[in-house]
């Protein structure tokens, strides 16, 4: 086997493909990773994969024009999904991913690969589609903006999948007069959107955490006035603290105001 | 009645007025996909979104809430009744737009849902009402999610202004049929919801008609028209109620029918007590029922009957139909039809769709039906793959039923550990002959 490892990351996944597919191999010769194996097994041959960004721009392009725009979507969905989002036993991620665009560009008609739910790869790339469909769902209405001094609305949150993307489209639509930042501590990225132009990602190594703390002088009063609303709209005959729980993860709680 | 301190606080109208809001179920911001327009603030996505769920579990969607409490009506059920003895306040137009712009910026909510008691008339009412949505539209170019209600009575000019500016209008059934409103509801009639309920229709189509020929013609409550039943606190059946319910939905294009668990908030001797608490399980099936009507192609008619004119507490109807109609089963999962699939047990609708596309490519295996999501635990009795059953089980009601029985997601977790008590002997009581009287308004 050869096998190719690369950065987990959209562009390092797709240059992964790229590169797999150019080695001509052979596709059934061939397995891609996002990890370093704990044992390398003396049969295979470990490639390792820089990221280039041409490369992944060129993946990208094949595959939303042969695929479509919403098979496009969940491949792009199940590459920013954390790879640990099933069990350790089930398939790897970027192989999934890897081996659902062979099967889609050998057929006819690509946007159709994910109809082939038997196949165990094509059901592992939906499934971790559908986890980063689900977090990023989610997250449009647990996510919480925070007015700082500076008039920046500023939201933290501590997703599972690399959502940011998905936030970033969105928030970017609903509120393009403001100028926002949606920071994902886990990964340490921020969206960020100047008023009135595009978004765009960057690292948040040098935020500055003094700056988040200095909030504007509303801004207490408006979380003062949810709470409020927030506990006055459940209804007391019928206060049940396991459908709350069911409906809005624990792990949630932790960025969601009301919850502080 | 208390006269309204004028310089009341804002936390303390928003205490008094979302508290007033809390009984009306619906806070979807549902059905209908808006762009953002460059400017201004907000869009909305078809799916809806929750923001948060409270501590009665629901999710909050939107910002619930009354333009005032005062109200000149008197329907027995409701704590904002002319009679009790409540603290009044009401917003004014800006105080709104203000809160619903300052949540909406934070993520807080999706939009709006406005309803209001009446005061001074059902036409001043609206018209703030209508003043509201107007500023929250061109003054502020707010293009996040309006519910509104229209009041009873109010002028169906007002109601049609106002729908130009709202995403969804609902105005509530209140109580299944015209009796129990006359009684409990002596200010409203089935004449002043259901009249413009179907001026809210016709007007819905017109706009159909009118967007084909002009696309950039005003939009009319795209999103839909919805309205809401009380549950339990009148002696009508379950069979009754869903019946009223697909009329609604065939004869006046309703997009949803909440059903809301009567809660006794007043102690008004007309009104059962329920000591066990609301009706949440028999809610629970209704909902259930709505979805086979909704997205399963059921009629009322297969569930229920004069004969059996309440829903099983222990099975979902769904199972129940099953059990009671064996001979259809069991069904094989590589050839049957989409809609047959849909009647399985265990098979829901996304997944019979997958069903279908991924059977094109393969001969699917009970493994295979697992991972596209079907409940197997239900299915497995009603269903051959390859015409093999998944285990030596056997096409019998009794033998079914007590294997599905078993199985504790038949009343939902949070139901049963909520400490549900089965249907108090005041419900069954209540649900005498009580005749379905409302036949001829719904035709
Ligand atoms: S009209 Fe009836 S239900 Fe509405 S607020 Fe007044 S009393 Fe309550």
């Amino acid at each position: 086997m050869y096998i190719f490892l690369c950065k987990d990351s959209i562009d390092g996944i797709f240059t992964g493909v790229y590169d797999a597919w150019a080695s001509r191999y052979g596709h059934q010769n061939i397995a891609l990773t996002t990890h370093t194996p704990d044992n390398y097994s003396l049969f295979d041959e470990y490639i390792s994969v820089p990221c280039d960004y041409d490369k992944s721009a060129k993946v990208a392009r094949t595959l939303y024009n042969r695929m479509g725009d919403e098979t496009y979507q969940e491949i792009y969905q199940a590459a920013s999904a954390l790879e640990t989002c099933h069990s350790r036993k089930s398939i790897d991620k970027a192989d999934a991913i890897y081996k659902t665009i062979v099967l889609a560009l050998s057929l006819p008609d690509a946007s159709k690969v994910l109809h082939y739910l038997g196949n165990p790869y094509i059901n592992r790339a939906f499934q971790l589609s559908l986890c980063t469909g689900n977090e990023a769902h989610h997250l449009l209405g647990f996510l919480r903006f925070q007015e700082l001094e500076n008039g920046i609305l500023f939201a933290q949150i501590h997703p599972k999948n690399d959502v940011l993307p998905f936030l970033g489209e969105h928030f970017s639509d609903r509120l393009p007069e403001e100028n926002f930042m949606i920071h994902d501590a886990t990964r340490n990225l921020a969206v960020l959107h100047p008023q009135g132009k595009r978004f765009f990602i960057t690292d948040t190594k040098e935020l500055n955490h003094e700056m988040l703390q200095r909030l504007s002088p509303q801004e207490m009063e408006y979380r003062r006035l949810w709470r409020t609303f927030f506990d006055n709209i459940a209804i007391e005959a019928r206060i049940n603290p396991a459908l709350q729980n069911q409906n809005l993860p624990k792990r949630f709680r932790q960025d969601i105001t009301e919850f502080q | 009645m208390n006269t309204i301190p004028i310089d009341m606080d804002l936390t303390e109208k928003l205490t008094i007025l979302s508290d007033a809001a809390k009984y009306d179920v619906a806070c979807t911001s549902s059905g209908v996909d808006r762009k953002g327009n460059g400017r201004g603030i907000g869009n909305s996505i078809a799916p809806g979104v929750c923001h948060t769920f409270s501590a009665d579990g629901r999710c909050i969607s939107l910002l619930k809430i009354l333009f005032t409490n005062e109200c000149i009506f008197n329907c027995a059920y409701c704590l904002n009744n002319r009679d009790s003895d409540v603290r009044r306040a009401s917003f004014t137009p800006d105080e709104i737009c203000t809160i619903t712009l300052e949540f909406y910026r934070r993520n807080y909510i999706e939009g709006l849902f406005l309803s209001s008691g009446i005061m001074v008339s059902p036409n001043y009412t609206m018209e703030l009402i209508y003043q509201t949505l107007h500023r929250l539209r061109t003054i502020h170019h707010f293009n996040g999610y309006i519910h509104v209600k229209a009041l009873p009575g109010a002028d169906p000019e007002l109601v049609e202004r106002t729908g130009f500016l709202a995403d969804r209008m609902s105005i509530n059934l209140e109580l299944p049929t015209a009796d129990s409103l006359h009684k409990l509801a002596p200010c409203k009639s089935r004449n002043t919801i259901l009249k413009p309920m179907r001026q809210i229709q016709n007007r819905i189509t017109d706009n159909k008609q009118e967007l084909t020929v002009y696309r950039k013609a005003p939009r009319f409550v795209p999103a839909g028209q919805s309205t809401q039943m009380i549950i339990g606190a009148t002696p009508e059946n379950d069979f009754q109620i869903m019946s009223v319910a697909e009329g609604l939905y065939e004869k006046f294009s309703l997009k949803r029918v909440f059903y809301s668990a009567f809660v006794n908030v007043n102690g008004n001797s007309m009104l059962p007590a329920l000591p066990g608490g609301p009706p949440l399980l028999r809610e629970h099936r209704l909902y259930q029922a709505d979805w086979l009507l909704r997205y399963y192609h059921f009629k009322v008619s297969e569930l229920l009957s004069e004969e059996r004119p309440d829903f099983n507490i222990f099975l979902d109807p769904k199972c129940d139909w099953a059990l009671r109609h064996l001979e259809y089963f069991p069904v094989e999962v590589n050839r049957a039809s989409y809609q047959t699939l849909l009647r399985v047990p265990g098979i829901g609708y996304k997944s019979a769709e997958r069903i279908v596309k991924a059977r094109k490519k393969t001969c699917l295996s009970f493994d295979d039906l697992k991972k596209i999501g079907v409940v197997l635990k239900r299915a497995l009795y009603f269903i051959t793959c390859s015409g093999k059953m998944m285990y030596n089980t056997k096409l019998e009601e009794n033998y079914i039923c007590e294997n599905l029985m078993r199985d504790k997601t038949q009343i939902p977790k949070d139901i049963r550990e909520g400490g549900y008590q089965q249907i108090s002997f005041f419900d069954r009581e209540l649900q005498s002959e009580f005749q379905l009287t409302d036949a001829e308004i719904l035709t």
